[in-house]
């Protein structure tokens, strides 16, 4: 499975620049916004060929990873270009060599678009990330839209073959992983998303339960 | 930043000009009044589909993948359907037909761009960063 998934990306990573040459421009903007958010240690999934590398404020400590080693040559001027300390590693998101609690932020740009198991994946981020750590992703969803789910659901079997699924619902996912999404913003409709979210056991532990439970 | 939404708005118009015109000419070329109008909207349901995957493909690199695929959906299925309907119905000139889909296709495009900046923004705040810088 995993060297599927792998060499799907790796051929993809021939064309992925002109593919998404617009869209690096057209949400550049509410990336590098979201981006403002990591503090502390950062893990970096789907690192792709670097294009988000300029995007991140500087001084960081990051761990970029991407499935596809192909990708990650690409990336690797970028990542040389960096104004703080980036590391590249191959890995797959669902099998982190990394040990318990030990990012403070992690940031998932379009990941689980594409991994095969996605809460399997967030479920092994949450095991990376503190308890007082945060999730920031940057994904495209299933629209609520009728025609335009409609249209995702259909295009999924044959997107699937060359890039992501388009009709993931990964801000489910990351309920079912044991994360609370404490902030959502549509970036395109409501396809393209910026979302923060936190561990559940923090989130219940946090002054923004208690006057959710107030409210109540 | 301002230049680069100009921009693409603009393209994103002339995208779904171009694609409605091409579903519009496929159709045309393919159904004639002689057709079933059930059939005729079908198929040309179908042929928008196609026609709006390959523009989205093609479209893409200039207007970003989800805009390209959002209106063109539209676009290919619902205007495939509905020039497929008349073209069953009425003998209608090619310069008719492309005019009416480009026609078809800004006006799709233009209620995409406005629900895409009525659904824009925040909509859950709840703790995290939020106000942080």
């Amino acid at each position: 499975m995993r060297e599927l998934l792998q060499r799907k990306w790796d051929r993809a990573s021939r064309t992925y620049d002109w593919v998404t040459r617009a869209d690096e421009r057209r949400y550049g903007p509410a990336k590098r916004q979201l981006f403002e958010r990591i503090r502390g240690r950062c893990l970096m999934l789907a690192a792709g060929t670097g294009n988000d590398f300029r995007l991140f404020p500087a001084g960081l400590r990051i761990v970029a990873l991407d499935v596809s080693r192909a990708m990650l040559e690409r990336a690797r001027p970028r990542a040389a270009a960096y104004a703080g300390g980036l590391a590249l590693l191959q890995m797959d998101a669902r099998r982190l060599a990394f040990r318990d609690a030990c990012f403070d932020t992690i940031v998932s740009v379009c990941t689980f678009c594409s991994v095969p198991d996605p809460v399997l994946g967030l479920r092994e981020l949450h095991r990376v990330l503190k308890p007082d750590g945060r999730l920031l992703v940057f994904e495209h969803v299933r629209s609520r839209l009728g025609p335009l789910a409609m249209m995702q659901d259909l295009l999924t079997p044959l997107s699937r073959r060359f890039g992501p699924d388009l009709n993931r619902d990964t801000l489910g996912n990351l309920s079912r992983a044991g994360f609370r999404v404490v902030r959502e913003e549509n970036v395109y409709l409501d396809i393209v998303k910026a979302a923060e979210a936190v561990p559940l056991a923090a989130w219940l532990t946090s002054a923004s339960w208690r006057c959710s439970s107030a409210r109540l | 930043m301002i230049r680069d939404d100009r921009a693409f708005a603009v393209m994103e118009y002339a995208g779904g000009a171009l694609t409605a015109a091409a579903t519009a000419a496929a159709i045309h070329a393919v159904i004639d009044p002689h057709w079933d109008m059930v059939l005729a909207m079908v198929v040309g349901t179908a042929i928008g589909a196609a026609i709006h995957i390959l523009a989205a493909v093609a479209l893409g690199p200039f207007v970003g993948m989800f805009p390209a695929m959002a209106s063109g959906s539209l676009i290919g299925m619902y205007g495939g359907m509905l020039f497929a309907m008349r073209d069953s119905m009425q003998d209608v000139s090619w310069s008719q037909s492309l005019g009416v889909a480009v026609v078809f296709g800004v006006c799709v495009v233009a209620v995409v761009q406005l629900y895409d900046r009525a659904l824009r923004g925040t909509s859950i705040v709840e703790g995290g960063s939020a106000g942080r810088p």
